[in-house]
């Protein structure tokens, strides 16, 4: 590994896990010591049962079916993002160990295949949710509504995605090789396995990391912190 | 702007924090998912009255004295120190706020603006900007309160010319009792005959026993934004309920009144209230589906709709009770369209009535409560709610609906079938 490869893909990994994991408890923590409301801030109707409660908040939550009815485009969008970032999560657990069950199933080139196209799919789909919404903020009538947080976290998640697509899309390394990397840096040894050396994936994989880096460093000093907040402030609707 | 002012307003804002606020300072995506559920927005396109736009506001002043983020990178996240353009653009977009609280059923994390401008009210009046008109109607609550002595005779005075009213109207007598020891009831009305009769007569029709509240329900303190002035002025009936050991207090047909009372009160005297505080409109549907009273199903011949005022209704949760009271009296009930939880806020709410300033900005955003009203065809509004009445008889003007907006107890009593 050369230095930036070992900033962004090595101790760069280790310091971003660090600062999302301490930042994001932290958070938690300053929400949890300052006093809730002492006036009841509710919204009606309520279910009446503690489980309709607990099924409200979730699908409140995760799905917010009230936001859809009255901005459908921006919730489809936000929809498919949230969607294809978990499915892109998901597949990145491939890294971790190989999904032997599926592949016992598919065949190794069957998993290929759908790894091929559902993590493409999934890229596709996230960069073009992100487009539509730095095209919302630079030119609809929501501009002068938007600070520069608000480009700052949609260039990171461009960059993240703009540089897996290439991986994905331009790239001719198998998973297997990522793994050797990422099972580096679980060992807290991180290096490239010997079939990355000179290739062009390594500029890709670094910026793709350097991003991932930045973008989970600055998570927890975010609005991104709804990823948990929401279900606190959802509670209006179905607690007291 | 002065250092000391400055450190007032953050000192208001560090008062006011719970975990609440600081999450929606913390976690709004600005995806202006709000705009369309807005009725100001709606009807302006301004920006001031997004509401993501007026949690904005005050989020700057909070990223940059609560937040280390804000402090080290302001400029990512807009913090600032409060100048004259953030309190001149605060104090319009804060005070034009009804608080019917349409945007945090919309918003995808509940956000909840009405909450975020009542706090921005508290900032604002420590930077001396808070409205003068609101102020001076609390203060004035307050003097009569401080000054029982020199009205009790003129309030008691009044409430002899209303059993007068009663009588030359109903032919019957109906009385006004005040300061009954024992009653079930503490009836808390507004300024104004109109909220003491029709409840005065369905009172003896359902032979309740009850006793009229001397303070009117109206709470000026928590539309100016002061929760010190909004409980002060609560505490006037509040303490008399105490004082007469009724079981309950039942609050006339006004959206705030009833929310400050049942929502808030216990909360800001730190106390649980030995009765419970109920709406007008409970009591009633009560009485008639216990067949204390009897009304006539087909009294009101016209068509009838219902408009559910924000505080009553999204954020009180009474929508069935009036509807089922409406439908027992009058045979062509048509409701409006969105309606309960989704309904649109007339655009009168917040003590927005009382500001002459925002006229131009009330009378415009009232204009999907135009539409939904017209669609109905009804030429009869049923409206529990004061300053919902108010805005939408101004509209009823403008636009010429030729609409007879009443209180749906006014119906109740035009209704009533005399006990044989």
């Amino acid at each position: 590994m050369d230095w930036f490869s070992y900033l962004t893909s090595g101790i760069g990994v280790y310091v971003a896990l660090v600062v999302f994991t301490g930042g994001m408890a932290w958070r938690v923590w300053q929400w949890s010591r300052t006093p809730r409301s002492p006036v009841r801030l509710a919204l009606y109707p309520k279910p009446k049962t503690g489980s309709a409660r607990f099924g409200k908040l979730l699908v409140d939550t995760f799905v917010a079916p009230q936001s859809f009815r009255i901005a459908p485009a921006v919730m489809i969008a936000a929809m498919l993002f949230h969607l294809a970032a978990l499915a892109a999560f998901f597949g990145h657990l491939r890294l971790v160990h190989e999904f032997d069950p599926l592949v016992g199933w598919l065949g190794e080139g069957g998993m290929n295949t759908f790894a091929a196209w559902s993590g493409g799919a999934a890229g596709i789909i996230m960069m073009a949710a992100i487009l539509y919404w730095l095209g919302r903020r630079t030119f609809g009538a929501f501009k002068n509504l938007s600070v520069p947080e608000d480009y700052l976290l949609l260039v990171l998640l461009l960059g993240i995605v703009v540089m897996g697509n290439h991986l994905r899309f331009v790239g001719g390394l198998h998973a297997d090789t990522y793994r050797a990397w990422f099972q580096s840096l679980l060992a807290l040894n991180p290096s490239f396995p010997a079939d990355m050396a000179g290739r062009g994936e390594i500029w890709a994989l670094d910026w793709h990391m350097l991003f991932v880096d930045a973008f989970l460093i600055y998570f927890p000093f975010s609005k991104l912190t709804h990823a948990i907040g929401a279900f606190a402030t959802n509670l209006v609707r179905s607690g007291e | 702007m002065e250092k000391k002012t400055i450190e007032s307003m953050v000192g208001v804002l560090d008062a006011r924090m719970n975990r609440q606020l600081k999450q929606y300072m913390d976690i709004c995506a600005r995806c202006a998912i709000c705009k369309d559920a807005c009725h100001q927005y709606v009807a302006t396109g301004d920006m001031k009255y997004l509401p993501a736009r007026r949690a904005e506001l005050l989020r700057q002043i909070y990223r940059k004295y609560f937040t280390k983020a804000g402090q080290f990178m302001p400029a990512l996240y807009e913090a600032r120190e409060p100048d004259e353009n953030l309190i001149d653009e605060l104090y319009e977009s804060t005070y034009a706020c009804t608080g019917c609280r349409r945007c945090t059923y919309f918003c995808p994390f509940s956000i909840d603006t009405g909450w975020i401008t009542a706090v921005s009210k508290g900032v604002l009046i420590a930077a001396g900007r808070g409205n003068e008109m609101l102020g001076q109607l609390a203060d004035a609550a307050l003097f009569k309160a401080d000054n029982m002595d020199m009205f009790d005779s003129i309030i008691v005075d009044g409430f002899k010319d209303v059993e007068r009213e009663l009588r030359e109207e109903t032919g019957r007598d109906v009385a006004i009792p005040v300061d009954v020891a024992g009653a079930d009831i503490l009836y808390v009305a507004l300024a104004g005959s109109h909220s003491i009769k029709p409840a005065a007569v369905i009172f003896d029709a359902a032979g309740a026993s009850w006793t009229l509240s001397k303070f009117e329900a109206a709470n000026y303190g928590f539309f100016f934004g002061d929760p010190a002035k909004a409980k002060l002025i609560a505490d006037r009936f509040m303490n008399e309920a105490k004082r007469l050991g009724v079981k309950e207090v039942v609050i006339t047909e006004c959206g705030h009144a009833y929310r400050v009372a049942e929502m808030f009160y216990e909360a800001w005297a730190k106390e649980k209230m030995p009765f419970k505080v109920r709406h007008i409109l409970e009591v009633i549907d009560d009485y008639i589906k216990d067949g204390r009273i009897t009304v006539d199903p087909k009294a009101i011949t016209q068509r009838v709709t219902y408009h559910d005022p924000c505080q009553i209704g999204r954020n009180g949760g009474i929508y069935e009770q009036p509807r089922d009271i409406v439908t027992a009296i009058a045979p062509d009930f048509v409701d409006m369209t969105p309606n309960r939880e989704t309904q649109w806020c007339c655009g009168g709410g917040g003590g927005i009535v009382a500001m002459e300033e925002f006229n131009t900005v009330r009378l415009a955003s009232g204009g999907k409560k135009v539409e939904q009203i017209r669609a109905t065809g009804a030429t009869i509004l049923a409206c529990p709610c004061e300053n919902c009445r108010l805005q939408i008889e101004e509209l009823d003007k403008v636009h010429d609906l030729g609409l007879r907006i009443v209180p749906v107890m006014e119906l109740v009593a035009e209704a009533l079938v005399p006990k044989k």
